[in-house]
């Protein structure tokens, strides 16, 4: 697979507190990569360096390189970088009464000139991206009344209709019940475009991604497959807890086949708690 | 035909209606055929010629796009701040006015009524000039509704401080000025406001998909491609030179611009486009009526506009309080 976004030696640091430290690492064209690893990691300021969204900060100095398609990543417009990264923030509120369509709409943007009309191919782009999310039915529905789970779609939505090469996706589960975690990320895993996502909860991880990052303290600890990464040596470091992960073979019936993790309290290790999802 | 291009429509033709119902009244007692025959250019004699011509169609016409304008201002403003309660009074504009007027009134005695307007409008690009380097020291868009409100009192009390010590006539001439009216105003003011209002809405309109990204939060909007600082300079800039040109001649007439937009979001829609064009039909529907009101309430005596759309809104401004409170 063609490298579509290569990180290298990547560091940023805000008032002179270093966030990230040295980070590497390449994206392959279609991978569903998940960043991982405890709070304060590094894992939103991570996609905030890959889309660029830092160049305004004027406490933050970065240093290292990301290069797009072979191009330096500074090299692009704020306009060109939309057309390539689409993001789904963890939460959005919409001021004043948005519906649904108004918010599907804004990914046409990045494609417009500015006295363009909307025209059938618009129309029929935005028709496609609501039927993909199952939300064709919901299109005049204010924003603010749906659910978590369906503003995420419609978020998603508007990330199809914006047609970019790569979905990078802030914590996508976040507030999300267990039906509607499942849900969109199996929506993500199906969408055949490049997908870069923080997720908290290892077991959706190791469901979801090909390809996992692990961060802590703004250090790239681990990057491979989930069963190369969630190992019990190195969540046990990471998250400082004591860590059970059951590899399961690959199985044609099983809908997960990266490997289960179950973290317990130190003290108490009578009273295991589990925090993954069990399938079966 | 869909719901949207009715009632815009529907719009058009009460803007058309309110502009002809502008003509028909004031004080000279003229027949609607009379008003008809003369905007036909079919004046019966030189003085209908001249109360028509010279008087009501000047009127008429400034209200329409001072109402637009002002209007238009808050609609922006709202959507670019996120923030329901913004309104182009809000951020000092008024006040920096006052303050240019009572220094060119009482610096420059007879001659002020000339430069008048080029000082309130000097005064006005002074505020919001100083409101938005307070935005920009702050980094943070939520508290320039804060810093506007801040500066408003602080050239206030500047402009209270000359005029106590100042000629009474000036104070005066002051005074009326900022109750805001449409009494004294010309053909000339009408191309003026009416220049500034097409640059506006056509940077609007070039821009409305832009302005739409701000609405989900700036890093939204970013992701999207929008250069949220420049974008919201630009924005501010636009409303705070169309409110200003306006409060220039009209003096100042509030709350317009907080109003109309919360009306159109009700009966059109939330997006610029929408937002923008129905701010305009209905702001200058809604001023066409505030002057009709002000010069036909009372008898041989005539009700400054600012003070009437100051009254209907500031319950307004109550009223949307109460309502985001009961909302979130």
């Amino acid at each position: 697979m063609p490298i579509q976004l290569q990180v290298d030696q990547l560091s940023w640091s805000i008032n002179n507190t270093s966030i990230l430290k040295n980070i590497s690492f390449n994206v392959n064209k279609g991978e569903v990569i998940g960043i991982i690893g405890p709070n304060g990691a590094g894992k939103t300021s991570l996609l905030r360096c890959i889309t660029n969204q830092q160049q305004n900060n004027r406490a933050a100095t970065l240093s290292g390189s990301i290069f797009l398609n072979n191009k330096k990543i500074t090299g692009y417009s704020t306009k060109q970088l939309a057309q390539h990264f689409s993001l789904v923030a963890q939460k959005a509120e919409a001021i004043f009464s948005l519906t649904v369509i108004d918010i599907v709409k804004m990914g046409l943007l990045p494609h417009k000139g500015l006295f363009a009309l909307n025209d059938d191919h618009d129309k029929a782009q935005i028709t496609h991206a609501l039927i993909k999310v199952g939300l064709a039915q919901a299109k005049n529905m204010t924003f603010n009344q749906l659910s978590g789970g369906e503003q995420q779609r419609v978020l998603i939505a508007r990330a199809l209709v914006q047609q970019a090469k790569i979905l990078i996706l802030d914590e996508p589960t976040n507030h999300l019940d267990v039906y509607y975690q499942h849900q969109i990320l199996d929506l993500v895993q199906h969408l055949n475009v490049t997908v870069i996502m923080t997720v908290h909860d290892l077991n959706l991880a190791s469901q979801y991604c090909q390809r996992l990052l692990l961060l802590n303290q703004g250090q790239l600890v681990a990057d491979g497959s989930p069963v190369d990464v969630l190992t019990e040596s190195q969540l046990s470091s990471v998250f400082k807890l004591p860590c059970q992960v059951e590899q399961r073979a690959t199985d044609h019936d099983s809908v997960s086949q990266g490997p289960r993790i179950f973290f317990s309290l130190p003290q108490k290790q009578e009273s295991t708690i589990n925090v993954g999802i069990h399938n079966e | 035909m869909n719901k949207v291009a009715f009632t815009l429509i529907a719009l058009l033709v009460l803007t058309l209606v309110s502009a002809i119902a502008g003509l028909h009244f004031g004080p000279a007692d003229l027949s609607s055929n009379q008003v008809v025959q003369c905007v036909l250019g079919n004046c019966e004699n030189q003085i209908n010629k001249m109360v028509i011509e010279q008087v009501r169609i000047p009127r008429v016409l400034v209200a329409l796009v001072a109402g637009m304008g002002l209007a238009i201002a808050g609609a922006i403003l709202q959507n670019t701040t996120r923030n329901p309660l913004a309104d182009p009074y809000l951020f000092g504009i008024v006040s920096g006015a006052g303050l240019g007027a009572t220094i060119a009134s009482l610096t420059l005695g007879e001659q002020s009524a000339i430069a008048l307007p080029l000082a309130a409008f000097l005064g006005a690009l002074f505020a919001i000039t100083i409101v938005l380097f307070i935005a920009k020291v702050l980094q943070r868009m939520e508290q320039l509704l804060l810093a506007g409100v801040a500066v408003s009192f602080m050239l206030g009390s500047l402009t209270q401080f000359i005029l106590y010590f100042g000629e009474p006539f000036a104070t005066n001439r002051v005074i009326f000025w900022l109750m805001g009216s449409l009494s004294r105003v010309e053909m000339s003011n009408f191309y003026v406001i009416a220049s500034v209002l097409l640059v506006a809405m056509i940077t609007i309109i070039a821009l409305h998909r832009h302005i739409d990204a701000l609405l989900l939060g700036d890093e939204s909007a970013a992701s999207l491609g929008v250069n949220v600082d420049k974008l919201r300079l630009l924005m501010l800039g636009l409303c705070a030179a169309l409110t200003a040109t306006i409060v220039a001649y009209c003096g100042g007439i509030g709350f317009v611009g907080l109003m109309i937009p919360h009306v159109v979001r009700q009966i059109i829609g939330v997006t610029t486009l929408k937002l923008v064009i129905g701010s305009a039909l209905i702001g200058g529907s809604f001023l066409i009526w505030v002057d009709i009101i002000a010069r036909s309430a009372l008898a041989n005596a005539e009700i400054p506009v600012g003070i009437i759309t100051s009254a209907l809104g500031s319950i307004f401004f109550l009223f949307i309080m109460v309502r985001t409170r009961s909302t979130n």
